[in-house]
């Protein structure tokens, strides 16, 4: 019986990014909804995924504008919000080791989103893909296009396209909740159990202590520096 | 496009483009498999997803957990334990979700 090689080709990388791209889409549909609904034009809907590509942060920054906040201020919550995008990196070369090319990283990385990062962090370490630059283009374009496609349908069928379907509504919004247990299902491991447990404490006793943005910063370094007590007998 | 929105979208663009891109050229041969580095960034993906997962959960809960959020949370679970695949999860997740909501 001969062990297949692992993939890691760009078509590698859209099929990889299937699960993201079919998640995506939705929750993008509901950005482009919930953007229209605020009052913003289908080009500024369109424009934030363009630009931002953040699903989280872009979510906030709806809430910042309608709320009228200065444009500094919204700049400097939603930047503060998605600092935690530079472990993504490290983490990620960290795992591939030596052999890991960033030469056209100044173009994949912009897609390395939470879902991508985790996406190709759980593909790699259940042995099915081998990284390359060319599968995290593959990653990040399926991905990419899903979330445009997404934001366009949503903007261009208009804030009041789901008022009649609060079902549908509900379902989408537990979507992006449903797409990060599945992530992080796919990744657990019993060594990283403490890990997960410090994150989720920490994030909930910041979030109501202080902010939702200050709770995910604080969850994430939480978790991370706990990591630093496991060693990899630890587990057993 | 207002200009505000565009200058708004830009400042946020480009900073989490740098926050992306600029670590993936930190040298890393340097660090040891089993040194607090390693073990820094090991532990950052987890810690990264079960935060975002919270922090997404975090606003449907004030006021006590409502059942479709337990029902989603447990086809989630149950999916992607009979078939280790993250879209079927999801998607099951969001279905049993919308499934409550409109049973309940």
């Amino acid at each position: 019986m001969s062990v297949a090689a692992p993939k890691s080709s760009f078509t590698a990388g859209l099929v990889t990014a299937l699960p993201i791209a079919l998640g995506y889409f939705p929750i993008a549909f509901s950005f482009g909804v919930a953007a229209t609904r605020a009052g913003l034009s289908g080009l500024e809907a369109f424009g934030l995924s363009l630009i931002i590509y953040a699903g989280a942060a872009q979510f906030l920054a709806l809430a910042l504008i309608t709320g009228g906040a200065p444009v500094l201020v919204s700049a400097f919550t939603l930047v503060a919000m998605n600092i935690r995008h530079v472990l993504y990196g490290p983490a990620l070369i960290k795992r591939v080791g030596p052999d890991a090319r960033t030469r056209h990283a100044w173009a994949w990385a912009f897609g390395l989103t939470d879902e991508v990062f985790g996406a190709a962090l759980g593909a790699l370490a259940r042995g099915r893909v081998a990284f390359s630059e060319a599968f995290m283009f593959g990653l990040g374009l399926a991905a990419y296009g899903s979330w445009l496609a997404g934001t366009a349908l949503g903007a261009y069928a208009g804030g009041a396209a789901l008022q009649g379907y609060p079902v549908v509504d509900a379902a989408l919004g537990f979507m992006l909740p449903a797409l990060f247990l599945a992530l992080l299902l796919s990744i657990l491991s019993r060594l990283q159990l403490p890990v997960i447990a410090v994150a989720m404490a920490a994030t909930v006793a910041v979030t109501l202590a202080w902010s939702g943005t200050a709770g995910i910063l604080a969850g994430m370094i939480a978790g991370a520096v706990s990591g630093l007590l496991i060693r990899r007998g630890d587990a057993g | 496009m207002r200009a505000e929105i565009l200058t708004l979208a830009l400042i946020v663009g480009a900073c989490t483009w740098a926050f992306r891109f600029f670590p993936t050229k930190a040298d890393l041969s340097g660090i040891k498999p089993d040194g607090i580095l390693a073990r820094f960034l090991a532990s950052t993906g987890p810690a990264a997803i079960a935060t975002l997962f919270v922090a997404s959960v975090l606003p449907m809960v004030q006021g006590g957990v409502p059942v479709p959020l337990v029902l989603g949370t447990l086809a989630v679970v149950l999916a992607y334990g009979a078939l280790r695949s993250v879209v079927v999860a999801t998607l099951a997740g969001s279905v049993a979700y919308g499934l409550a909501v409109w049973l309940l």
